[in-house]
Parts: C-alpha cells; sequence; structure tokens
C-alpha cells in the first residue's frame, strides 16, 4: 500500500526544498545591515496608529465554529462513499446503508436550519 | 457484499430513538415558533419524557438485550435506572421553570440541552462497550457545560463553565486513555469480552492496572470524589440554580451505572486492584467533604461538598462487594443495592434540597446563602418542615431515607471486613451532621431577615412537599425500595 | 535500515523539534504554525503505519479547519504575551517533576515489550488495500449505533456555540435587500388631493 504513496513522498520533498531553499539562499548570499528604520513595520510612510491586534467580533467565532463542524462531516461521508457500492449490493441491508447516512445528515440538516432561522448566519 | 451483518434490533432503543426524534421536532418547533409561543419548548419537553416513561415501562421484559453489535444493552437495571432518570429531569423541569422565567433564561435551548443531556445519560446507562459509554458521557458533558454558561451576563458562571469545560475535558482524556490501554491489552472494547478476556489471565495485568488507574480516574472525576472533586463547588456555586439542580441529580444515576459497568461489569477481574482505589477516595471524600462543608455560608456550596462526602459513601458500597478471594454472590448483590439504594436516595434528598433553594428565590433574588433560611419556620412552617425533613435525611438522622442508605452502605462495608473504614466513616458522618443541623437551627430559632412570603406555582409547592414526604416515607418503610433495588440488580448481573 | 525506517525517524525528528517549539516559541502565531508542523508530521507516521484514513482526516481536519481558526483567534486577540508568561519559572518546579514522572510511567509502560515490534510486528498490505474502505465497512455496519451519536454530538455543538455566542446588535445600521426589492411605488410615494388655493389669500 505504501508504495502508492511514493509519489507523495517525492512531491513533499521537492515541495521542501522549492520553499526553503530560496530563503537559505538569500540569508546566505544577501548582505545583513539592518537598523531600527529598515526593521520597523512599513505603515504607508506612517508610523503605525496602534497595535495590529483589536478585539475581533464574537460572531466570527461562530461562523467558524459552525465550519467546523459541518466541515467534520468529511470525516464520515468520505468512507461511507467508498463502501456504498459494497452495502447497497448486500440485499439485507440495502436500504440501511442508505439510511443511517440520511439519518445522519437529517440531524445535521436540522441543526443547519435551526442555525439559519436563529440568524446565526446573518451578518448584520 | 458485507457478509455476516445483519440489521440492529432498534426495539430495545426504542425510547432513546423516540427522544432523538422528539427533540429535533422541538428544535424545529422552537425555531419557526418565536417569542411569542415559548410555552411550547417547555410542554413537549415534558410530553417526550413522559413519552420516553411510557416506552420504556412497555418495554420492559425482565431480561438483558443486546443489540447495535452489543454495544447497547438493555436490561432491568438500565430500565429502572431509565425511569429514575426521567423523574428526576421532570422533577428538574418544575422546579426550574419560574427561576429561569425570572432570570429570561428560559429559552428553547435550555430544554433542548436538557434534552440532549438526558439522552446522554441514557446513553451511558445502556452502554455495553467503552466507546458507546465515552460517546454518552461526552454527550452529557457538552450540554452541561453549556447549560451552566446559559446565563451569558453572570461572569461567575462563565467562569463556573469554564472551569468544569476545563477539568471535564481533562477528565475525559484520562478515561479515553485508560480505555485505550485496556484495548491494547485485551483486544476488545466491549464489556463482557473485556471480563471474560481478563478472567482466561492471558493479558498482560500491568498494562490493565495502569488503564485501569486513569479509568478510575475519569469516572471519580464523573462522580467528584476527592482528589477529583475540584470542580464541584465552583460549579454547583456558580451554575444557576435550576442548571445545579440538574447537574446534582440526574447524571449521578448515569454516573452510577458507569461505575457499576465499567468496573463490575467490564473490570471485574481487576477489583482487588480498583477496590483499593475506591477505599481511597471514599474515605479521603467522606472526610474532606464533610470538613469543608461546615466552613460554607453558601448553601450552594454547602450542598456541593455534601455531594463529595455522598458520593464517597456510594463508593464505601461499591467497594465491599468482593471480600478477599473469593466471591460471594449474596455479598456482591448485597453490597451493590447498598449503592444503588444510595444513589436514589440521594438525588431524592438533592432534588428536594435545591428545589427548596430554588422556591425561596424570586425575581432577580437567589437565596443561596444559608442567611436566607433564617427564620423559615415563621415564613412558612410548612416548608421548613420540609427542609428539616430534608437536612435530618442528608445528615443521616433516623428514621429517615438517608439513615438507611448509609445504614445499608455500612453493614455492607463491616460484611466486607472494613471495620476501621466504616469507623472513620462514622465520625466524619457525625461530624457532618453539624452542618445540615445548623440550617434546620436556622430555619427554627433565627429571625427572618426579610419576611417576604412564598409565592411559586401550585405544582412545584405539590411536588416538593412530595419530595418531602418521600423522603420521610422511604424512611419509615424502606424495605420495598430495597428489595427493588436488590430485584434489579440480581437479574442484571 | 531500509527506506521506512529512515521516513519514520525524519518525520519523528520532525514531530519532535516541532511540539518543542509549539512549547517554547515565544510569539504565539509561531507556535501555532509549529503545532500544524507537528500535525503533518504525526500525518505522515499514521501513514507510515499504513492508516492513511487518520492521516488525511488529521490533516484536513486539524490543519485544514482547527487550526486556521485556532490562527485567526491568535491574531485577533489582544494577547498580552508578557503577562502570559508572568508565573512561568515559579511553576515550572512542579510542571517539571509531573513531565518527568509522565515520561518515567509511558517509559516504564513501553519497556514491557508488550507494544513492541515483538508483540505487534505490523502487517504488510497489498497495493489495492484501502484502509478508509476497512473504516468504512466497520463503522457502517456494527459501529451505526455511535456513528450516529456523533451526529447528535455534533447538533449539540451547534446549539451550544448558537446558545452561547449569538447576539443581536442593536446598534448596525443595515439594508435588507428583501424588503428593497419588495418595496413598491405606493410605499414611498402618496399622491394627495389637495384642495386649489388662490394666491394671495
Amino acid at each position: 500500500m505504501l508504495e502508492n504513496y511514493f509519489p507523495v513522498l517525492v512531491f513533499v520533498v521537492v515541495g521542501m526544498a522549492f520553499g526553503c531553499m530560496p530563503i537559505l539562499l538569500g540569508w546566505l548570499v544577501s548582505p545583513h545591515r539592518p537598523d531600527s528604520e529598515k526593521l520597523s513595520p512599513f505603515e504607508c510612510g506612517f508610523e503605525p496608529f496602534e497595535d495590529a491586534r483589536t478585539k475581533f467580533d464574537v460572531r466570527y467565532y461562530l461562523i467558524a465554529i459552525l465550519f467546523i463542524l459541518f466541515d467534520l462531516e468529511i470525516a464520515f461521508l468520505f468512507p461511507w462513499a467508498t463502501i456504498f457500492k459494497e452495502i447497497t449490493a448486500t440485499p439485507e441491508v440495502k436500504l440501511f446503508g442508505f439510511a443511517e447516512m440520511l439519518v445522519f445528515i437529517g440531524v445535521l440538516v436540522i441543526g443547519y436550519v435551526y442555525a439559519w432561522v436563529k440568524g446565526a448566519l446573518d451578518w448584520e | 457484499m458485507l457478509k455476516n451483518f445483519v440489521m440492529p434490533d432498534l426495539y430495545p432503543a426504542a425510547p432513546e430513538l423516540f427522544l432523538v426524534a422528539m427533540a429535533c421536532a422541538i428544535l424545529l418547533a422552537d425555531a419557526f415558533a418565536g417569542a411569542s409561543r415559548r410555552w411550547l419548548a417547555p410542554v413537549l419537553t415534558m410530553l417526550t419524557l413522559i413519552g420516553c416513561a411510557l416506552i420504556t415501562y412497555a418495554t420492559f421484559d425482565g431480561t438483558a438485550t443486546l443489540t447495535f453489535a452489543n454495544m447497547f444493552v438493555d436490561d432491568p437495571l438500565s430500565d429502572f435506572l431509565k425511569l429514575l432518570l426521567y423523574v428526576a429531569i421532570i422533577v428538574v423541569l418544575v422546579y426550574g421553570r419560574d427561576y429561569l422565567a425570572a432570570r429570561n433564561l428560559d429559552k428553547g435551548e435550555y430544554y433542548l440541552l436538557l434534552l440532549f443531556a438526558t439522552l446522554g445519560m441514557m446513553v451511558m446507562i445502556s452502554a455495553y462497550n467503552f466507546l458507546t459509554m465515552y460517546l454518552g458521557l461526552e454527550l452529557l458533558s457538552l450540554s452541561l457545560y453549556a447549560m451552566v454558561a446559559i446565563d451569558r451576563d453572570s461572569p461567575r458562571a462563565t467562569e463556573a463553565a469554564m472551569k468544569y469545560f476545563v477539568l471535564g475535558a481533562l477528565a475525559s482524556g484520562l478515561l479515553l486513555y485508560g480505555m485505550s490501554m485496556i484495548y491494547g491489552a485485551t483486544g476488545t472494547l466491549e464489556l463482557g469480552r473485556v471480563a471474560q478476556t481478563i478472567h482466561e489471565g492471558t493479558t498482560n495485568r500491568t498494562i490493565l492496572v495502569f488503564g485501569l488507574v486513569f479509568l478510575v480516574a475519569g469516572v471519580a472525576f464523573k462522580l467528584g470524589v476527592v482528589p477529583f472533586h475540584m470542580w464541584i463547588p465552583d460549579v454547583y456555586h456558580g451554575a444557576p440554580t435550576a442548571v445545579t439542580l440538574l447537574i446534582s441529580s440526574a447524571p449521578k444515576l448515569a454516573a452510577f451505572a458507569m461505575a457499576l459497568r465499567l468496573l463490575v461489569s467490564g473490570l471485574f477481574g481487576l477489583a482487588e486492584h480498583w477496590q483499593s482505589m475506591l477505599m481511597l477516595m471514599a474515605v479521603l471524600s467522606i472526610g474532606i467533604g464533610n470538613l469543608a462543608a461546615i466552613a460554607q455560608t453558601n448553601i450552594k456550596r454547602m450542598l456541593g461538598y455534601s455531594a463529595i462526602s455522598h458520593m464517597g459513601f456510594m463508593l464505601l458500597a461499591l467497594m465491599s462487594g468482593v471480600a478477599g478471594a473469593e466471591v460471594d454472590p449474596m455479598a456482591l448483590i448485597n453490597a451493590y443495592s447498598s449503592a444503588l439504594y444510595y444513589i436514589i436516595s440521594y438525588v431524592l434528598m438533592s432534588l428536594g434540597a435545591f428545589g427548596m433553594v430554588l422556591l425561596l428565590s424570586r425575581g432577580g433574588y437567589e437565596a443561596d446563602n444559608l442567611e436566607d433560611f433564617k427564620g423559615l419556620n415563621k415564613r412558612s412552617p410548612w416548608f421548613a418542615l420540609m427542609m428539616a425533613i430534608l437536612m435530618f435525611s442528608m445528615a443521616g438522622i433516623p428514621f429517615f431515607v438517608g439513615f438507611f442508605a448509609k445504614f445499608s452502605v455500612l453493614l455492607a462495608a463491616v460484611a466486607a471486613g472494613h471495620v476501621a473504614v466504616v469507623v472513620l466513616a462514622v465520625i466524619f458522618s457525625l461530624i457532618g451532621a453539624y452542618y445540615y443541623l445548623r440550617v434546620v437551627k436556622l430555619m427554627y430559632f433565627d429571625d427572618p431577615v426579610d419576611a417576604a412570603s412564598i409565592r411559586a406555582g401550585l405544582d412545584m409547592r405539590l411536588l416538593i412537599s412530595l419530595n418531602g414526604l418521600a423522603v420521610a416515607l422511604f424512611g419509615l418503610f424502606p424495605d420495598s425500595l430495597m428489595m427493588l433495588c436488590t430485584a434489579t440488580l440480581v437479574r442484571s448481573l | 535500515m531500509d527506506l521506512k525506517t529512515i521516513i519514520f525517524y525524519v518525520f519523528a525528528a520532525l514531530l519532535i523539534f516541532a511540539a518543542l517549539r509549539v512549547i517554547t516559541a515565544r510569539n504565539p502565531v509561531h507556535a501555532a504554525l509549529y503545532l500544524v508542523l507537528a500535525f503533518f508530521n504525526a500525518g505522515g507516521l499514521w501513514l507510515t503505519l499504513q492508516a492513511e484514513f487518520l492521516a488525511i482526516t488529521l490533516v484536513m481536519v486539524y490543519v485544514g479547519a482547527v487550526m486556521v481558526l485556532f490562527l485567526f483567534v491568535i491574531m485577533m486577540l489582544d494577547i498580552d504575551i508578557k503577562r502570559l508568561r508572568q508565573g512561568f519559572w515559579r511553576n515550572m518546579p512542579l510542571a517539571a517533576t509531573l513531565g518527568v514522572l509522565m515520561v518515567a510511567e509511558m517509559a516504564l509502560v513501553l519497556s514491557t515489550d508488550y507494544f513492541g515490534p515483538v508483540a505487534f510486528p505490523g502487517t504488510k498490505m497489498g497495493a489495492d488495500y484501502s484502509n478508509t474502505r476497512e473504516l468504512g465497512r466497520l463503522l457502517f455496519t456494527d459501529y451505526v449505533y455511535p456513528f450516529e451519536l456523533a451526529s447528535i454530538i455534533l447538533l449539540v455543538a451547534i446549539i451550544a456555540a448558537v446558545v452561547l455566542t449569538l447576539r443581536r446588535r442593536k446598534d448596525v445600521k443595515h439594508l435588507d435587500p428583501v424588503q428593497q426589492v419588495a418595496v413598491k411605488h405606493s410605499d414611498r410615494l402618496r399622491v394627495l388631493q389637495m384642495p386649489a388655493e388662490k394666491e394671495g389669500e
């Protein structure tokens, strides 16, 4: 099985090299003469007004958490897809194999409808 | 083609399926109903619980049935505990209604989380597999974390929820780690097969004991016994009282089921190891719980520490099942049924005590200090009597239900030969009687701080009276409940 | 040493390095990025154990969703790094003792040979073996009950997230496109019949 992943390994190695080499080369070849002006953040010529980090609207987290919850479904949908043919080819559990995912998705759709109706997806 | 797979039998899980279907319906109904039909969610929740009770009662058949590839067990013990669970949740609903409405917390989500917490407890009660046990526990815990924090504008509730969540996640981690160790040693997650593998003695005992330590730590956290009790006072104090009422009652039933199934059904072969752990935790809990409760001025905190000591007593019964090397079935059943009896009587008393705190609070005012009970006799002699009964029973004074619960536990412990532990437990519960009796003294011999009359709906007055009278009546006639507990366990173990 | 062993050591070394940097990095953003690196390497390790589905899920769910949320949260919060680091040295002895204890316990367990390569030699699967399909076979037959419970836990998480964070803001001025489109001229313009007035009166 693992030999199937050999191209992936080569890809990872090449990708790493491609990412690291320019940084390494730049660090080796270029001159280093830093001063405080060069190192200060550049903000269109202004002095920075304030810290870049500000309190963020809590609604962003709500959207992000909902995204993660629905994103997780993929972990269940994907194995189901790989055995779907197999389970529907078994006469006794043909409908069962379909219905179990229907129930799973149905429960989450109810959650989705709830979040929608409550206005959790609105960005006022 | 899949081989060897037949569709699981859904019949034993009928109450759970009904609850899920109803919860989804309530979720949609509440989302679309709008603010004008707020009564919809509590009424439907109540109907759901009654429906679950009817289904559980109707499908009761006195035998153990396994389904879902042996992950779900439907035996007399699970049916009995589930029926008690529905009663406890219905009581929580009635007691909490006015309190929640006064604080604008009676949103549909509260009832939904309550239903999902109930489902989690049902899953735990019926679990016959490490995985379903864990999932039920997570379902319960997640719902409880959110319920503790449901009063978003209260910093104390938010802090309590945060502590509960962080420590709860840690405990879940410990539990999972222990489960994975035992899985590594036995190669199965099913409780019956774990027990069988340990019995055959072909596995590595070091790994098993190592896993057991983490498992017991996780269970101890959920029960809230020393040294895993840190969350109890803060969460009991910080949560809205209606939620404290829930946390202090129904989950104890589920945690009892979890302890019994994991330790007795699954890891009975390691009894010599977990008994000594339980003994240590029991003694520490009874000691620290009772001593710390004396220093409290807030009644929710005080009852929290008292819960720790009561859970210690329950552990005392659980560890008394096996004495020495040979297993005596009679002593075994005696010890476990005294544990079951203890947990039922504790839930009954805890519901009543927090119900009284809810009864005295009104509007935006919390009656959670001991001061608020001063002179209750002058304000309402009847409810003062009810509270006195509850406190006497918690203190273990004859002849209330709490006395017989303690008595049967101590008998079982003596039968198992733990005389020194019993002496310690008696001494500490005598010390503990002080803080229960202090409440009685405040009610009868002090002058009221405020003279406002007690206002509550008829159903709540009726139910709280019934609750107090039940504590007194079960104390006068303890045999019937004890026999029920014994019969249930005989048929289930 | 064959190629697989070399790959294992590379992933393991990178994983330990990244995990150490998660704890020691002064900048929380760097710590989060190192955690991403740690997850990638853990995924790589799982892949060498032929648990390809777990590896892919780890990368997809943790790196793709959870860590992105983490990173945003860290970048958007006012984190006073100096204040966070207060008490580090005061708590250090206790933390170090606990850490050493845990390492010792783990070493004790792992050195019993029970989980060693002798007990678990690992199975060599053919090129057409799919870990995902094997998991699916179990998950959708024997484990259907935990599977459906998982959806309910996700539903509870949705409810909890909405009830704990959703706030209606009163001070926001916004346009509702539905109302804008549905508007009729009679809503905006009213033609009044008024009696004519004479000039100068």
